[in-house]
């Protein structure tokens, strides 16, 4: 289709462009229109309304609407509630997700499975949309910005009557001028000047001018969420991100995994609220309600025989911090976090005595670790061997001693003693810390079977509970997340463009004398209602009294 | 403290008793030039100074409510959602201040008012005793994430009276045509599901004035990290006459209502979130109530709700409505952003070690933002403006609020907050 | 200026294609980080109860077996003499088992290994860092790993004589 995009003032415009680049004077223009223009990037061509589009110009030109935006704003508002019908099965540590949702929801639960909406968020449809809003983000905001930056940088004085008649905020009145028309504009500039607006003047034309930067808010907003969006991808860059979940027992050194770092919960702390700080419907009930928790944390790196197994890693404390929910750990960007804690006591080491049963003579003691337990011990004159050890002594179908689980549960110590008056080869001893276990496995009849008097004689046993040592664990979550910085710098940016945009509005008053005539025409990008009332007050300071709400020349309110 | 506390208490109820003062007033403003014999701009003057005064000092004594609950119970009042459901109703006071400062409408009043009167009765629904704090609620950014998307919520509030009285005054409630059928039903439901929510209080209140209580016993199967299922027995407690018992439960206790002395059924075995047989029964209290609420007024005024109410709106400039539903919305969105997100994303990263989880609330606060991004592109670049500017101000509306407790009522994640 | 234009075109159009490609694929293809059948196992570097450090490298080139056990996981203890046996018959035809012990301490994996009469190669996972990359759950789980360093399959659970034969044919 042709069209004629020369204007009368003899501006040639680009193909697309609704008023005039030069003059404002609305092209194609029927006579007997009155309806206020549209105004939308001050009238000129966006980027992509070309003639002949080719395949690159259309694939351009779908990304570039915004009606194409609105459908994938909608499309992804209603496939991200399809995610919250049923848990996530990221939400669940435990548990197979492939029978978790037939087993708890029934037949609609395998159906939410099988179509893939137990992991909505990842699945390529849903990231497709992102993808798809993030092109829109680029190309709308391109094909928009450049050319309203042309217009808006090079504004005429003096717009087409049309243009002005045409507003949606339109004065037209004969003024009685005391004096010139030129006189008449040069006292307008002081109240608007003071009302913010920057003013410029061409004979009896007048263009004021406030808040243009307004104009700039939602591409601002939307470079900040482009970066956004870009940041999280950022995350697959190797290195850049990690995420591990890890029980943290007291007192142990644990590696994390791949990295070099050593964490050591030095000690875990749990505060429960006290029955009288609770409110009187949960008193009496034994609520426990942790009110604090932390771990004690030391991290290590390790600086020397870090990769072989076989030797111990020489490490070099680098930090500590007590961590609690809300507080964590940072060490240049490596972060542990508290998320959960077990307060089960297990038993971590014991320090028994060896002594003699008949006179009381206690030869000394030892520590006994429960894992990595030392293989020889030095006590006194005598000299302990551990032979066999059982985290969690029990007998299988044959008969033999074995562990049940990995768990400090019931541990079981066999010792070869040898020292003086003892017999050469030694003499076994089975020891159990616990007194529950000593009769629960009777440790009497059985030493007496092993060694028979030497049991009678002579004992391992613990002397009161402060030589038990106990611990809980701690969960904490290790995370490296190195787009961190690029996030929130995007969502500064576009938190910015928002406010910009949005408490900020872009108002230009255009007026103009044909001889005694004045024709005023006001435009806003937001908040008609401010704009009505800044025309109204220049009028009231020009002795002119309107009612603010008579300028509305009709129309949409944008 | 405690009495400091039970000053905040008597400023909560000053508060409520003067929204409803407030709420009268405006009415009187809006409607008395229909049937007072004086001067109605005179009328409407004076009675717009009385009910602005009275509005006012409502929140003020709400703002009082709010500190001297914050002082006496040690940390600020959004951590529960009594707390968070009155904090929000304060802020829907404060965001309709400002925009009446802007625009002047009495009318706006009439309908900003009674949503924050029913989102403060709704809070009065919940446990008010101050609670201990768990850690993870134990931070700087719970208070500035929680104040600040609220008070953008607020503003969609503000959005939605205007846009919902948009629609009273505009629909045409004469019209046959299917369109304007469709307006007509349409405004009917929206105002239904509003009433649905003022049944659910009236049955709470009405029920715990009688003492109301029902015991169940639930045995509660749990899977563990072994893959062993272990069960256990609980007791739920119900507040309102159970229609709905637990899943696999037994009754303990029931006090009979209008003869109904056992539940009618039972909740389906998904239905097994924390308390969800409650949940699912206060539901159906709700719906109940609201629909018997609904069917007396239309008894006492013969005609559909919109109707009824169409005639009170004459004489209001429908582009005013228009434009305070918008600029409000306007005025909303970036405070929303900031608190329902940024903010969001900074606690969450702080407690939760990831600033994004995919968590319901999460989401719904991510489909909020999403809703009105569209209706701003729809209002800014498609020129939707008026009748459909306005539903979508109403629908959005409705997402916040299924967002604040729509998803604490429906779906369970680490946002939920003790439910009723 | 026109063809500028078209260049920034078709740079931004290229870039956002490349970028939303690698974010969609790798959604499509994501690997939670767990191995699976086709995969390569993951490295480690163990110590043996020779004493001597051994990886995934030294096996490359061969058929692998590597169970995971432990001594309180009583399949894992039913099994050993299955493994032991085959381990014998398979010495020379290219295929090597070995064990991975998770989590326990030497003494108790020696004692073990004498009271059992195993003598095929066990490792020791005492900080169950390769048991987290192999993302064990529960025990025994043996991965097959083929003579191109691929995994053919993962079981889970107590092997018998047919199932293992029958998984052994795919490692060569």
């Amino acid at each position: 289709m042709f069209q004629n995009t020369k204007c009368e003032c003899g501006h040639q415009n680009h193909v697309g462009t609704v008023l005039c680049e030069y003059c404002g004077k609305p092209l194609n223009d029927a006579e007997d229109a009155n309806e206020p223009l549209e105004m939308r990037y001050d009238g000129v061509a966006r980027k992509s309304q070309k003639a002949n589009p080719s395949l690159i110009d259309k694939v351009w030109n779908f990304f570039s609407s915004v009606k194409i935006a609105v459908y994938l704003i909608i499309t992804t508002l209603l496939g991200a509630t399809l995610g919250t019908i049923f848990p996530q099965e990221s939400t669940f540590i435990n548990g197979d997700p492939s029978t978790y949702y037939e087993k708890t929801y029934g037949t609609i639960g395998k159906i939410y499975y099988t179509l893939g909406l137990s992991h909505t968020y990842t699945s390529w449809w849903f990231v497709t949309l992102l993808v798809m809003i993030g092109t829109s983000l680029v190309i709308c905001s391109l094909d928009r910005v450049l050319p309203l930056y042309r217009a808006l940088s090079k504004q005429q004085i003096r717009k087409h009557m049309r243009f002005l008649t045409r507003q949606k905020v339109v004065y037209q009145q004969e003024i009685a001028l005391t004096g010139s028309a030129e006189e008449w504009v040069a006292q307008a500039v002081k109240p608007l000047r003071r009302r913010h607006y920057r003013v410029h003047t061409d004979g009896s034309a007048l263009l004021a001018e406030k808040y243009r930067f307004s104009r700039w808010g939602p591409y601002i907003n939307h470079i900040g969420l482009i970066i956004f969006l870009l940041a999280v991808l950022a995350r697959g860059i190797p290195g850049w991100y990690m995420d591990q979940y890890i029980a943290f027992p007291e007192g142990e050194v644990k590696r994390i995994p791949d990295t070099n770092y050593y964490l050591k919960n030095e000690k875990f702390t749990v505060k429960y609220y006290k029955d009288s700080e609770l409110p009187k419907e949960m008193q009496g009930e034994n609520r426990l309600i942790a009110e604090l928790y932390e771990t004690n944390a030391v991290l290590y790196e390790c600086v020397e025989q870090c990769d072989d197994p076989s030797k111990k890693p020489v490490l070099k404390e680098v930090t500590r911090h007590n961590i609690e929910v809300n507080k964590p750990l940072d060490y240049n960007g490596f972060m542990a976090y508290q998320t959960d804690y077990d307060p089960t006591l297990r038993l971590r080491s014991v320090k028994p005595e060896f002594r003699n049963k008949e006179t009381g003579e206690v030869y000394g003691e030892f520590q006994l670790e429960m894992r990595d337990s030392a293989l020889s011990y030095d006590v006194g004159p005598y000299h302990l061997e551990l032979k066999e050890k059982y985290l969690d002594f029990g007998l299988n179908e044959e008969g033999q001693p074995v562990t049940k689980s990995q768990e400090p549960n019931a541990p079981a110590f066999l010792f070869l003693i040898t020292g003086p008056d003892l017999a050469k080869e030694g003499e076994l001893y089975f020891y159990f810390p616990l007194q529950i276990d000593k009769e629960r496995f009777d440790q009497e009849a059985l030493n007496a079977k092993l060694s028979g008097d030497f049991a009678k004689k002579f004992e391992i046993k613990v002397n009161g509970m402060k030589n038990v040592g106990l611990s809980t664990t701690s969960f904490l979550t290790i995370r490296v997340d190195s787009a961190m910085p690029f996030i929130w710098v995007g969502a500064a940016i576009s938190m910015l463009g928002l406010v910009m945009g949005f408490y900020w509005n872009h108002r230009r008053i255009w007026l103009r004398f044909d001889g005694k005539q004045l024709t005023l025409g006001g435009h806003t990008n937001k908040n008609w209602y401010g704009m009505r009332s800044d025309v109204a007050n220049l009028l009231k300071q020009m002795n002119i009294e309107v009612d603010a709400k008579s300028l509305d020349n009709g129309g949409e309110n944008r | 403290m405690k009495s400091l506390l039970d000053f905040s208490g008597d400023a909560f109820l000053a508060a409520f008793f003067l929204y409803c003062l407030a709420f009268v007033f405006y009415v009187i403003a809006i409607s008395g030039k229909m049937w007072k014999k004086s001067d109605p701009a005179a009328h409407l003057k004076r009675w717009k100074v009385i009910s602005f005064t009275t509005s006012t000092l409502g929140t003020i004594a709400q703002i009082t409510y709010f500190f001297t609950r914050w002082i006496g119970g040690g940390h600020i009042p959004t951590s529960n959602m009594y707390e968070f459901m009155s904090f929000l109703s304060m802020m829907i006071m404060v965001a309709f201040t400002i925009v009446y400062l802007i625009y002047r409408t009495a009318v706006l009043g009439v309908f900003a008012v009674p949503v924050a009167i029913i989102v403060m009765a709704y809070a009065s629904v919940f446990p008010q005793e101050v609670q201990p704090l768990i850690p993870a609620l134990n931070s700087i950014w719970l208070k500035i994430h929680v104040t600040t998307a609220a008070t953008g919520e607020a503003f969609f509030a503000v959005g939605f009276a205007a846009g919902l009285m948009y629609l009273l005054r505009t629909v045409d409630f004469a019209s046959k045509t299917k369109k304007a059928v469709r307006a007509q039903r349409w405004v009917e439901i929206t105002l239904l599901s509003v009433l649905i929510i003022i049944g659910f209080i009236a049955s709470v209140f009405t029920f715990r004035a009688m003492g109301y209580e029902a015991v169940f016993k639930q045995t509660i199967v749990t899977v563990d990290s072994q893959q062993q299922e272990s069960s256990k027995i609980e007791e739920v407690k119900y507040k309102l006459p159970a229609i709905v018992a637990p899943y696999d439960s037994e009754t303990v206790k029931f006090d009979s209502f209008l003869g109904m002395s056992k539940p009618l059924f039972e909740a389906p075995s998904w239905m097994n979130g924390a308390n969800a047989g409650r949940k699912l029964n206060t539901v159906v209290w709700a719906v109940i109530s609201g629909l018997i609420l609904y069917g007396l007024l239309r008894l006492i005024v013969r005609k559909s709700l919109g109707a009824a109410i169409h005639p009170a709106m004459d004489g209001i400039d429908p582009e005013d409505l228009d434009e305070i539903s918008y600029r409000a919305i306007a005025i909303g969105f970036p405070l929303f952003t900031l608190g329902a997100l940024i903010f969001a994303m900074i606690w969450a990263q702080i407690a939760w070690s990831r600033f994004w989880g995919w968590d319901p609330k999460e989401v719904w606060a991510l489909i909020t933002w999403l809703f009105y991004s569209a209706y701003l592109h729809l209002r800014l670049s498609r020129g939707w403006q008026g009748t459909k500017s306005s539903w979508l101000a109403v629908i959005g509306f409705l997402v916040v609020m299924f967002t604040l407790v729509g998803v604490n009522l429906v779906i369970a994640g680490l946002h939920s907050y003790a439910g009723v | 200026m026109k063809n500028s234009r078209r260049i920034v075109q078709i740079v931004i159009l290229l870039g956002v294609f490349i970028l939303g490609g690698y974010a969609i694929g790798s959604a499509v293809f994501k690997s939670d980080d767990k191995p699976g059948r086709g995969s390569e196992p993951p490295a480690f570097s163990l110590v043996g109860l020779d004493g001597k450090v051994h990886k995934l490298d030294e096996y490359t080139g061969k058929g692998l077996v590597i169970n995971f056990w432990g001594s309180w996981c009583e399949p894992c203890v039913k099994e050993m003499p299955l493994l032991e046996k085959t381990w014998k018959a398979m010495k020379d035809k290219n295929v090597e088992i070995i064990g991975v012990n998770v989590g326990e301490d030497e003494l108790t994996v020696k004692n073990f290994v004498g009271q059992f009469g195993v003598d095929f190669p066990i490792l020791l996972d005492k900080d169950k860092l390769a048991t987290k990359k192999y993302a064990i759950g529960p025990m025994p789980t043996t991965y097959f790993v083929n003579s191109k360093g691929k995994i053919t399959d993962i079981y889970v659970g107590m092997l018998d004589e047919d199932t293992l034969e029958e998984r052994l044919k795919q490692l060569n």
